[in-house]
């Protein structure tokens, strides 16, 4: 039995228990919509005046993605863990062939899949709303790196959440205070031009700093940085973060 | 007889609470062990050590390899609070676990042997009944057809007629080689099933043997409880060659056999003594478990009367 199949069945097996759960699954695609339309259509960016934001609305694209990319690995991989130490579920797995790197990297491609999915939608939904304009060659081949190596590495900081709380109130808890801070100081809605000129250099502490500047080098035309770079950034902390989560997982007690 | 898991001298320690105290066993191939104790004992400890999900001082070895090392496809598990993925159906389930594993048991096959319809095997793990879930739990922990199979608690939860047919399962399991490990609330489970039990209290492993020798050795006399509120002398019952103990509002007799119970209610009646009830009880494995620990198991247990007249 190889990585492979053993990994396949623990995909197959939690994307049928994510689909069954009818709730998440509408908040998943809902939470991220909201979003936009609060942000890109209520409040709106006016650069001249008027609107909350200073930026086109292109410049805002690369934050929608992150809300998905940042929020829904956390509290679903973290309370993934919670759920599964609560029910005895990996002391059940740690006496089968199933490995802890296997384990996470199914919860991760299951996050993929979703967030994939849901990304796309919000991709769509944000050209309709907000009028902007997005290469399509480029989104196709760069956007897609940025969101499977995001997901992939809050996945792993998931998994560590859910270690460190001891139930599915506390990596709730613990996952949106780690968030919220996170998406709104990593350039994503609030330029760095707007936060104070000692704190800019924090910015690049966050993760999710590069995953934006990343999907806005693609998404939008004057962004500052480059994709490879930030690429080559992002991989290097998922692959981190993955290896880090899988350590997480919990054996048994 | 080869034996298929070995443990000596195993302590795990919870700050200053000993939950396995210098424990020391073995199993042989093809052995039902029965280990019993109430909550708090030490019982899923000591699974936990043996499949090495938790980390103990002591050797322990599970086909001659230290636990964590064992080829996990030898092995089957059951822990005792264990919730499969509650949204996927018991034959999702069995097609979970066993893609886990190099070969598995087929669904179909593997439910109905531990009794699931098949009605109930498309159905949502969460919607079944309490005793429906154990068995799918039970069939999880033999999706892998295992040589040796932890079971702790396997039939909590599980009405008689349920639990008869799994010990049915078990005791087949037995026969065909497998070798079973099973902790229970249930003296009449493990006096049914277990080859040999063992005493756990405390942490410590008191004693170890086969039911009917722990009961010939310490399970005490046989005995009549009488349900009255009269005393020996009212009864008539200092006459009669007994031992007489008078307790609150019973008489309980040591040493009487079957066949004395008629005379015994004769003298009671001649002597107009009033009793609500009589109830002969054969020594039991809960008898022997009192006299080894000095504690009363508080388990689930059948009656083990085995006749009952009521006035």
């Amino acid at each position: 039995m190889s990585t492979l199949t053993r990994t396949q069945a623990e995909f197959i097996a939690a994307w049928h228990a994510f689909l069954r759960r009818r709730t998440a699954v509408f908040f998943t695609f809902f939470f991220p919509a909201i979003i936009v339309i609060i942000f890109g259509a209520l409040i709106q960016t006016q650069p001249t005046g008027g609107g909350l934001f200073t930026e086109p609305s292109g410049y805002y694209i690369a934050g929608y993605l992150a809300v998905v990319i940042l929020f829904t690995p956390l509290s679903r991989v973290g309370s993934t863990v919670a759920r599964h130490r609560e029910g005895s579920r990996f002391e059940k797995l740690a006496t089968t062939p199933l490995r802890r790197m296997e384990w996470l990297l199914a919860q991760s491609l299951v996050n993929v899949l979703i967030i994939g999915i849901a990304s796309v939608l919000l991709l769509a939904l944000s050209i309709v709303i907000t009028d902007t304009t997005l290469p399509a060659i480029s989104l196709l081949l760069f956007v897609p790196p940025f969101v499977v190596s995001g997901v992939i590495l809050f996945c792993g900081v998931g998994s560590i959440i859910g270690r460190i709380a001891d139930s599915q109130d506390g990596v709730i808890a613990a996952s949106n205070a780690l968030a919220l801070p996170l998406l709104f100081l990593s350039e994503t809605f609030i330029p760095p031009a707007l936060l104070p000129r000692w704190f800019r250099p924090l910015l690049e502490l966050s993760p999710l700093t590069y995953v934006v500047r990343g999907i806005r080098a693609v998404t939008y035309t004057d962004a500052s940085t480059g994709v490879i770079p930030n690429l080559a950034i992002v991989m290097t902390l998922a692959g981190g973060g993955l290896l880090l989560g899988a350590l997480a997982v919990p054996q048994a007690e | 007889m080869t034996s298929a898991l070995a443990a000596r001298d195993v302590i795990k320690s919870y700050d200053s609470v000993k939950a396995l105290d210098s424990v020391s066993l073995s199993v042989n191939i093809g052995e039902i062990f029965g280990l019993v104790g109430p909550n708090g004992a030490g019982k899923t400890t000591l699974v936990r050590a043996l499949t090495g999900t938790t980390s103990v001082e002591g050797a322990i070895s599970v086909f001659d390899s230290p636990p964590d090392e064992i080829d996990s496809e030898r092995i089957g598990v059951l822990p005792q609070s264990f919730r499969p993925p509650s949204r996927l159906t018991p034959t999702e389930l069995i097609n979970y676990y066993g893609g886990l594993y190099e070969q598995s048991r087929q669904p179909a096959s593997l439910l109905a042997e531990v009794g699931l319809d098949t009605e109930a095997a498309d159905q949502q793990y969460e919607t079944l009944s309490g005793g429906q879930k154990r068995r799918v739990c039970v069939a999880i922990a033999l999706v892998n057809d295992p040589e040796i199979l932890f079971l702790d608690e396997p039939t909590t939860g599980i009405d008689p007629a349920g639990r008869r047919s799994l010990w049915s399962l078990f005791e087949e399991l037995a026969t065909s080689g497998t070798t079973l490990f099973l902790t229970s609330h249930s003296m009449d489970e493990v006096e049914r099933l277990a080859d040999r039990v063992g005493f756990l209290s405390e942490g410590k492993l008191v004693t170890v043997g086969p039911p009917s020798s722990l009961i010939d050795t310490h399970g005490g006399d046989s005995r009549l409880i009488i349900d009255t509120s009269e005393t020996p002398e009212r009864c008539g019952l200092t006459e009669v060659d007994y031992r007489v103990k008078p307790q609150s509002n019973q008489l309980i007799i040591e040493g009487v056999s079957p066949q004395d119970i008629s005379d015994i209610i004769m003298t009671l009646n001649s002597a107009g003594a009033s009793f609500e009830s009589l109830v002969w009880k054969q020594p039991s494995l809960e008898d022997a478990y009192l006299a080894l620990t000095g504690k009363r198991f508080e388990g689930v247990s059948d009656q083990h009367d085995q006749e009952s007249v009521n006035q």
